[in-house]
């Protein structure tokens, strides 16, 4: 079983550098799902270490980035004309629409996207790149105990079968990266009040 | 329909019978030939006419149809083919009445991120689509209270806030529903056995059994039953057709009927229709009894409490802090 998991793994890393050549993001249609259900039990069942963790697979819908703005490499390729730029600045010149809010004034752009490969994340400790279908491994980074529950089905959502397969959603789809305090939304109607005698034909009946 | 004609002129010339030997034995009694019906002519009379309205408004087989505990696998089919053809004609679509049994091994628990719920309602419309309930007159399984920040008193909570946005600023959303208790109030005191908990924990009710008495709902320290006052609707077009025998099949008028964790979707292994619907991911679902399930590691490792816990009656549904 631990063999298997390494020989994947090597797999894994020998692959990713072609993956990557190969160009677009994911490269999965909207709403595929991703991972399996063995490795999602696999997943489950073992508390694993960092090591683990990181080739643990968490079938998620695909939310995919705008058109407009992917591939990152189209732009922040090292052959572009848009140096990498450590410093922070107020307005950028893309992205306008971008409002950065997360994490104060600590947090910057290429704290979590990657200087070197914008159509990843910051790699993990190992120098594993991380696809954005998987932020959760960059999130957990920071938000330890709160990846550590979501991991576990207690934080966020899932929906499938209790007994089954089921779906994640990732992190950022329900938190905005880029300012994830959860957006108040509008409430469905209140029930009916009961009709009493005191408010016959008043409009308040039907409230 | 024909079988109703028939069984009705059946039991009106029995009664017509038993009229006039009533009559003809009391005439040597009386000195004069009676014209007004006598009381016990008057009786059968009232008997079989107040049968042959009860036998008006349902079928001779719905009206003797068995317990749903004690039927048997053939009496059950027959029963579901009768409701299926029932819908099919009020609701013009092809149903499906389950009747699927507990799964072995499986007890039902909830949980509900109290922290997490915002109180946006999502929830309840979701249930009431899933379960086919009643528009109007109104039902929802659902209560969202609103408290105040720092309070938890029942009397002082809001289910009609109506603001443009929440989640608001110095309040908290409770949602309550049928707690699934363990130590049931409910249905002890059902004095015709109509409602019941099942292996897997889930608190049903067989509709064509119940009286409609309310006494469940009297015992309900969580006012999770409610009560058809008038006939159910349903828009046609917005009918869940997937239903199950002990849950969202359409209901009559003067039955009572409860959340049952959506039986027609657990029972087939799915998540209940509320646990999909919150955008929050506020609300877990899952077995009790499998020690690597959500909710078996949230009563493990998170702060939990359960509604009304001095009462005894041992919830099922959990609330609980995720921080």
């Amino acid at each position: 079983m631990n063999q298997s998991l390494r020989m994947f793994g090597i797999a894994l890393v020998a692959l990713l550098p072609a993956l990557a050549t190969i160009g677009p993001i994911g490269a999965s249609e909207p709403g595929t799902m991703i991972g399996t259900p063995t490795s999602l039990d696999e997943g489950l069942s073992t508390h694993g270490s960092e090591g683990k963790l990181a080739q643990q697979e968490f079938p998620v819908p695909y939310k995919p980035l705008p058109k407009t703005i992917t591939p990152c490499r189209a732009c922040h390729g090292p052959e572009k004309d848009f140096p990498v730029d450590f410093t922070r600045r107020e307005s950028l010149l893309v992205h306008r629409n971008i409002q950065l809010n997360h994490g104060g004034v600590r947090v910057w752009c290429l704290d979590c996207h990657d200087p070197e490969d914008r159509n990843h994340l910051l790699s993990l400790s190992d120098r594993k790149p991380i696809p954005f279908d998987k932020s959760y491994l960059l999130c957990g980074k920071c938000h330890g105990t709160k990846f550590r529950d979501w991991r576990e089905g207690i934080h966020g959502k899932r929906i499938g079968y209790w007994n089954g397969v089921k779906t994640y959603y990732l992190c950022v789809n329900c938190h905005d990266p880029h300012s994830p305090k959860y957006k108040p939304i509008e409430p469905m109607p209140p029930p009916k009040k009961p009709h009493t005698p005191q408010e016959k034909g008043s409009a308040e009946r039907t409230l | 329909m024909s079988n109703d004609i028939k069984v009705q002129s059946e039991s009106s010339t029995i009664d017509d019978q038993t009229a006039t030997k009533a009559e003809a034995r009391e005439e040597p009694n009386s000195p004069l030939p009676t014209a007004r019906p006598t009381r016990r002519s008057f009786l059968a009379g009232a008997a079989g006419l107040l049968g042959m309205m009860a036998l008006g408004s349902c079928s001779w087989q719905e009206f003797f149809q068995q317990h749903y505990q004690r039927m048997t696998a053939k009496e059950i089919d027959e029963v579901v083919e009768r409701l299926k053809a029932q819908y099919r004609e009020k609701y013009g679509q092809d149903f499906v009445v389950g009747t699927e049994g507990p799964i072995d091994g499986t007890l039902f628990g909830y949980a509900l991120d109290i922290q997490r719920c915002i109180g946006c309602r999502r929830c309840v419309y979701a249930c009431v689509n899933e379960n086919n309930l009643s528009r109007d007159p109104q039902i929802q399984y659902i209560r969202v209270l609103r408290f105040k920040d720092g309070t938890m008193d029942f009397e002082e909570s809001e289910i009609y806030y109506n603001p443009d946005d929440v989640p608001e600023e110095g309040y908290y959303y409770m949602p309550v529903q049928c707690q699934h208790c363990a130590n049931a109030p409910c249905t002890k005191v059902c004095p015709v056995r109509a409602t019941w908990t099942e292996p897997d924990g889930l608190v049903v009710v067989d509709y064509n059994w119940c009286i409609g008495c309310r006494y469940c709902m009297a015992a309900c320290p969580y006012q999770g039953r409610w009560f058809n006052w008038g006939d159910p609707s349903v828009p046609k077009d917005e009918i869940t057709t997937q239903t199950h025998y002990l849950g969202n099949r359409p209901r009559m008028r003067n039955v009572v009927e409860k959340c049952t964790f959506c039986i027609q979707r657990v029972r087939v292994g799915k998540y209940p229709a509320c646990v999909e619907a919150c955008p929050v991911g506020a609300r877990k679902f899952g077995n009790l009894l499998d020690p690597d399930s959500e909710i078996s590691r949230i009563i493990r490792t998170k702060r939990v409490f359960r509604l009304k816990s001095e009462l005894n009656t041992q919830p099922k549904f959990y609330y609980f802090f995720a921080t």
